[in-house]
Order: C-alpha cells, then structure tokens, then sequence
C-alpha cells in the first residue's frame, strides 16, 4: 500500500469491489468540473482508495426490505381496508383497557393515529427520570405529547428498552400496545412498517429481538425516520454485540435489557439529536477539519508511524470533525461506524478524565464482535480526540504507547502548533464561495465518503432554525433517494429559501439559495460551486487515506 | 511505557454511581465537577505519582466503569492490580452488597490485592443522618473480618480522599521494599536463563 502511494498516475487496482471503480487518471482531476461528472474524478474524490466502505444513503434497508420500501403505503397487505380495520379494532380494544387509567377518548376509525397517540399518553406517569428531562418526562403533558419526534426501543416480549422521552417505566403499557401492533399484524404473516395519518408518521423498524418504533411529526419518509431507527439499534449493538443481544433473549425472553444498557441512554439521546442536525448523518459521510495539506500529511504520517500489531483503525478527531484516518491494510471503516464512535465521544466527558479503555462493537465491520478502542484527548484544552482500535483486550499499555510515540513525532515536526492554530476556524463562511445568493450548501464526495459544508449563516443559527434547514435537506434526501421514484434534481420553492438537491454518481449536493434566488442563477451556482470544491479540495478533504 | 512508569496498579470497583470517578477527579486533578451524572464507558486510566517518605510511588488507577455491561471485562481491569478501592455509596444499601460481590470476586480471583473499602458521599449523611444507609459499625465489622481498610470520603468536599489514596500508596511501598529485597534473587536467575538463550541463538 505505501508503494501505491507513489504511484499516482498509473492505474489505480481495485481490491475491493465495494469500493469506488476508479480507473481514472490523476490528469483528469485537473480538468474543470461538470455535472454529471463521473464517480472517482469528482471534487474531494479520494485519490488513492477511499479509507471507508462506500456506500449509499439506504444501503440498509434497501438491502433488508427490497420489496416494501414504498413510500406511503401503509402496511405490506393484499387486503388494506380488513387489516386497516381490524387495527383500529384492536387498538380500540386496547384503549378501551386503558380507559380507566385516564383521559384517552376514542376517534374514528379513520383517526387511528391519533387514536393511537391518546393511548401512548393515557398512562399516568410514575416517578420522574432523574436525568435532568423533568419538564417532557410526565407522559400526560402536553409537551411530551407535541415532541417533534418520539423514539421507542422495546424487546420482543414487549419490554420497554428505551425512550426518548419520558421515562421506561411509565410507558410499559404503550409499549405493550405497540408490540400488539407488531404481532396483530405478523401473525398473518404480514409487517407492520408504518402508519399515516394526521401530520404524524408512526413508523416500526423490526431488527430481532428488538423493535424500534418512531413517532414522528417532521416531514422525514418513511425511509428516512427507518433508517434513524436503524442507527439506533446500531447504536444498541455497538454496545453489546448482536451475539450477546440474541444470547441474551434466547436465555430470557422477558429480560430486562435496560440493565444492560445502564447509563447509556445519553448515548441515543444525542444521536438523535445529531440525526436531526448532523447533516453527515443524513448523507452516511463524514466532514474533516480544514487543514494545510503539509500539515495533514505531517499528522497522517506521525499516526501511521504510531503503529501496532493489532492496531485496526487511528482516527484523530476534532469535535465533530476528522483530523485523519489511518487503517489497516485491506480494512475499511464504514461511515455509519465512524458516526457512532463520534457519538460515544462526543456524548460523554468521561473520556477527558484519563485514558479511557473501552470493548466497542463496530456493527458495520462485525456486529458479532468488540474492538478495543484506546480513546484520550491529545491536550486537556482542546477538542482533539485520538482513538485507537485494536482487536486486542490486552493492548491498552501497548496503545497507550502508540500515543505518545504520535505525539512525540508531532511536536518534534512542529505540527501541533499548526494544527491547534487551525483548530481555530474550524469552519469557513459561505462568501468564501463568491455567489451572494447562496446560503449554504453541503457537497458529499460519494467515493471518498466525505463532505463539506460551510458554517451556517445567522439565519440558521438558532436551535429551531437549524433544525428546520435540516429538515428540508432531509426532505430533500428523502424525495431524492425515493427507492420507488428516484430522482437526479429537484428545485424547491419555500417561502423562506429555495433549495436544490442535485445527485450524481459521483456527488451529491443540497444547496441553499435566498427566496431571491432563480433557477438559472441555481443551476449556474452548481458549476461554479463545483470548481471552488475543485480549488479547495485538498484542504476540505483527505484526498490520499493511508494505510499503517 | 514511556514516559509513564507505573509501580502499583490500583484499580477502583463498585456500583454504578456510586462516585468512583468523582473519587479519582477529586484526587488527580482536586476538583469536583457538578452537573449531570456521566457514566464511565469501559474505564478510564490516570498514572499518579505520589510521596511516601522521600520515595516517590506511582498509582496507576484504573477507574472502572460500574454498568453490569462491562461485568465480563473487569477482570481484566482487576488482574495483577496491588490494590483494590472498593467503593459503596453510603446513601444507598444496594450498593453495599454490589461491594460485597466484588470482594468476593477479589478473594477469588486476586489473593494478593489489598482491599480498601470506600463508602463515598459522606457529605450527604453529615447534612442529613437520615440520609445514612450503610452503618459505620456493620461495615467496619465486615472489614475486619476481610481484613480491610474502611474509609468514608467526600469528592465533593475532599474529605478523607488524599488520605486513602496515601494510605494505599504507604501500603504498596512498605510491601514492596519487603519484596525487593527477597526478589532479586529472582532477578538473577532471569537474566541467567536469557543470556543462555541469546547464546544459543548466536551459534
């Protein structure tokens, strides 16, 4: 591999075929961008492999549930209306049981979903979490009941694992109402995936032996709030293994898990916070640090000095954001991994305290196995976070080697000075890009799995605000990625801003525009956009991943 | 490693929440961080180095994390450690029979560590008796019986933290400069049977 280093311009050899097929001369990143421009040439592509596993936005459920991804359908059934009917039938039954417990009235059938919301919030609330969530934790307040988006993990035996809001405890019953839900309609032999109705989207995400269910208000798809569920239980496994999960409930059915998972609730709580502002999570990419070539390589190099016999994966972070990443040979990383150590890092502090040593499943890579990963920050002042990833329980003094030998070579070279001054201006503002009407924009490079974005205007600075610039991106993506109707582009019109989303398959972009802007002048942009990535590409992103 | 010679691996056991990590924060870097409760993920490792005399003994502390999650992994945290800070929370009785349990897996798998019990929070039971859950007298009984050191410490005010890291340190050192003088004939004999073995290789 450090040999192919050198070679640049011949042929890049393919090993692994899930990778980006670039066969493409280094000459031709030279020439000036086009749309439509071909996977492995595209602005921030990846000039030797790419260091992650490539792969699309829904890789996950299209490959698990190929034949019922659709957008609005309901429920997977030949007979719609019985089974619509014998639904609310059954959720009427269940209210009707409830009905002692408090306020829940009963709708028509055709209001099932809201119907269905009066039951999640007829059960009383027992005692408060004690996690500082007081004001959303009574399950019968309003608040609770208008969150944007409700998530739900619960056990096959209908055991709550998880809420994001509220406590467990007191959503035993509703959890009970929705694994009914799930066995009603399993037991002809059918899947629940979701049901619509009133602004709201329920939707059921069924990985054995658990079931995730989101309750949604955004104008996400069905794919789409899917797929957060699927980093959720993603999340569950990275933390015990999909092997001890099935040992667990092949033991004890009814077991409760949230022992298990003790302590590790802030952990889903800022996923999905992140799912819904992170828009790296959105597009399965990561975003780097901006940073002199020169002194990126120095980094890199110093990590892959740094190295061990089991060492897997070196990945320096900065907050949110990638620093470098060095692997082993022939290993890849998938982003959705990388997303979840970002997570374990970025929601705890426990990490600032020493070195921290922890088993963490990496599911992408082997949900039946723990990597040790050698977690500590580089200095107590900043944001730089170093992770090792070892296949080894024994190697935390081994590791905690390779850091100071990393270290060591960057002080030596000058480079963390450099680095730490970078830190700085970790972001850049969107006037660097010379076109007044745009607002902000994120660009993926689907075969290197990065992307960029620029730092939000103050328009989109507050809390709400961004969430809702988030929103439309999602809904972009949604729209875009549609399994049934993909598209290549789509102008949108808000009364706020207008937004493009143009795919390729060499990149994906969301741009957006002031409501001043035109069509022309957005189509215009694109280009224009595409050649400064060109200029700044190698700042934006790792344009050589390296190997140990 | 380098830079960083450890003489005596301590490790810290105990129930979740309990204040293991408090316990470390306010002995390494004397402070008392307050806000949500963060649970440790997997456990966290400081090398301190401390005085006893005019020698200078490094701790290395492995700060475990207390979720049943990370039950399967501590024996690894635990293995050669010298010294064993079992912590309980003086407010919740619960975590006194966690305690228990890992001194029973101590005495089961590592005779050689010395147990240090540590009921933490000390300062909740000062404000208010009725906070008290772990009698004084029960648990001192219990540690004589397992031959124990008791403390009750405070990370929020520091109370009693400095002596029983000392406590730990004095103990190792005065074992250690016993073992020091019966090892070296041990020494000898290692280093006999390597340069053997380098012969060999050399022919």
């Amino acid at each position: 591999m450090a040999a192919d280093v050198h070679n640049s311009k011949v042929n890049w050899d393919i090993q692994n075929e899930s990778l980006a097929p670039i066969d493409k001369l280094r000459i031709e990143r030279s020439d000036s961008p086009t749309p439509g421009i071909v996977e492995g040439t595209e602005p921030g592509a990846a000039q030797e492999k790419a260091m992650f596993v490539h792969t699309q936005s829904f890789e996950d459920l299209t490959a698990e549930t190929r034949d019922t991804v659709d957008g609005d359908q309901e429920v997977e059934s030949c007979d719609l209306t019985k089974l619509s009917n014998d639904l609310s039938q059954l959720s009427t039954h269940l209210l009707g049981q409830e009905e002692e417990q408090g306020e829940a009235e009963e709708k028509g059938e055709d209001q099932k979903v809201e119907m269905f919301d009066e039951s999640l919030a007829s059960v009383t609330s027992q005692d408060s979490s004690p996690c500082g969530r007081e004001d959303i934790c009574d399950i019968t307040s309003d608040a609770w009941r208008n969150q944007r988006k409700h998530v739900f993990v619960l056990s096959e035996a209908g055991k709550p694992i998880y809420s994001r809001y509220g406590t467990e405890e007191a959503l035993s019953s509703t959890m009970g109402v929705m694994m009914a839900l799930v066995s009603f309609v399993e037991a002809d032999k059918n899947m629940i995936k979701s049901i619509h109705g009133d602004g709201y989207k329920v939707v059921f995400l069924r990985k054995s032996p658990l079931v995730l269910v989101s309750v949604a208000r955004t104008r996400q798809s069905e794919q789409e709030l899917s797929r957060e569920l699927c980093y959720i239980y993603y999340q569950i496994v990275s933390l015990l293994t999909i092997t001890q999960l099935n040992q667990i409930f092949e033991r004890k059915q009814n077991y409760d898990l949230r022992r298990l998972l003790a302590g590790s609730e802030h952990l889903n709580d800022n996923l999905l916070k992140q799912l819904d502002r992170d828009p790296g999570f959105l597009l399965s990419a990561v975003t780097c640090v901006p940073l002199a070539v020169s002194t990126r390589d120095i980094i890199t190099s110093s990590l892959q000095a740094a190295k061990a016999k089991n060492l897997v994966f070196s990945i320096l972070l900065a907050g949110n954001q990638l620093v470098s990443l060095v692997r082993k040979k022939d290993q890849y990383l998938h982003p959705m991994d990388l997303h979840l150590l970002l997570n374990l890092v970025g929601s705890s502090s426990s990490f600032r305290e020493g070195e921290g040593w922890t088993p963490i499943c990496l599911p992408k890579f082997n949900p039946s196995g723990f990597f040790h990963a050698h977690i500590s920050y580089l200095d107590s002042s900043s944001d730089l976070c170093l992770i090792l990833i070892s296949t080894s329980r024994e190697d935390f003094f081994c590791l905690s080697d390779c850091k100071h030998r990393f270290l060591e070579r960057l002080w030596r070279r000058n480079a963390f000075q450099n680095l730490l001054e970078a830190l700085q201006t970790p972001t850049y503002p969107v006037d660097l890009v010379g076109i007044p009407e745009l607002r902000h924009f994120v660009y993926k490079s689907k075969s290197s799995g990065l992307y960029t974005s620029p730092e939000l205007p103050p328009t989109y600075l507050v809390d709400e605000e961004q969430e809702r610039l988030m929103g439309l991106y999602q809904y972009l993506h949604g729209r875009i990625h549609n399994s049934r109707n993909p598209l290549r582009y789509i102008y949108h019109c808000g009364q706020r801003e207008n937004l493009l989303a143009w795919v390729t398959s060499g990149f994906e972009m969301y741009l957006c525009f002031s409501p001043l802007g035109t069509k022309v002048l957005a189509m215009n942009t694109v280009t224009k956009l595409l050649k400064w990535i060109r200029k700044e590409e190698d700042r934006l992103f790792i344009l050589s991943p390296q190997t140990y | 490693m380098s830079g960083q010679r450890v003489d005596a691996k301590v490790v810290m056991l105990g129930k979740e929440y309990v204040g293991k990590t408090s316990l470390v924060e306010r002995y390494v870097h004397n402070r008392f961080l307050v806000g949500p409760y963060q649970n440790t993920i997997g456990a966290a490792f400081v090398a301190k180095p401390i005085h006893v005399g005019e020698k200078i003994v490094t701790l290395g502390i492995w700060d475990t994390a207390g979720s049943e999650r990370y039950e399967a992994m501590s024996r690894i945290y635990y293995r050669g450690a010298k010294a064993a800070i079992v912590c309980y929370d003086l407010t919740d009785s619960s975590s006194f029979q966690r305690a228990k349990f890992w001194v029973k897996e101590l005495q089961n798998c590592e005779e050689h560590c010395k147990i240090y019990l540590c009921g933490t929070k000390s300062d909740l039971v000062e404000d208010d008796r009725s906070m008290r859950k772990v009698d004084f007298h029960d648990v001192q009984d219990y540690a004589d019986e397992i031959k124990a050191q008791l403390f009750e410490t405070s990370s929020k005010s520091g109370h009693n933290v400095d002596e029983l890291f000392q406590k730990v340190a004095e103990d190792y050192d005065q074992l250690y400069s016993f073992q020091q003088m019966t090892e070296e004939k041990g020494v000898d004999l290692c280093q006999k049977k390597n340069s053997t073995f380098y012969a060999c290789c050399h022919h």
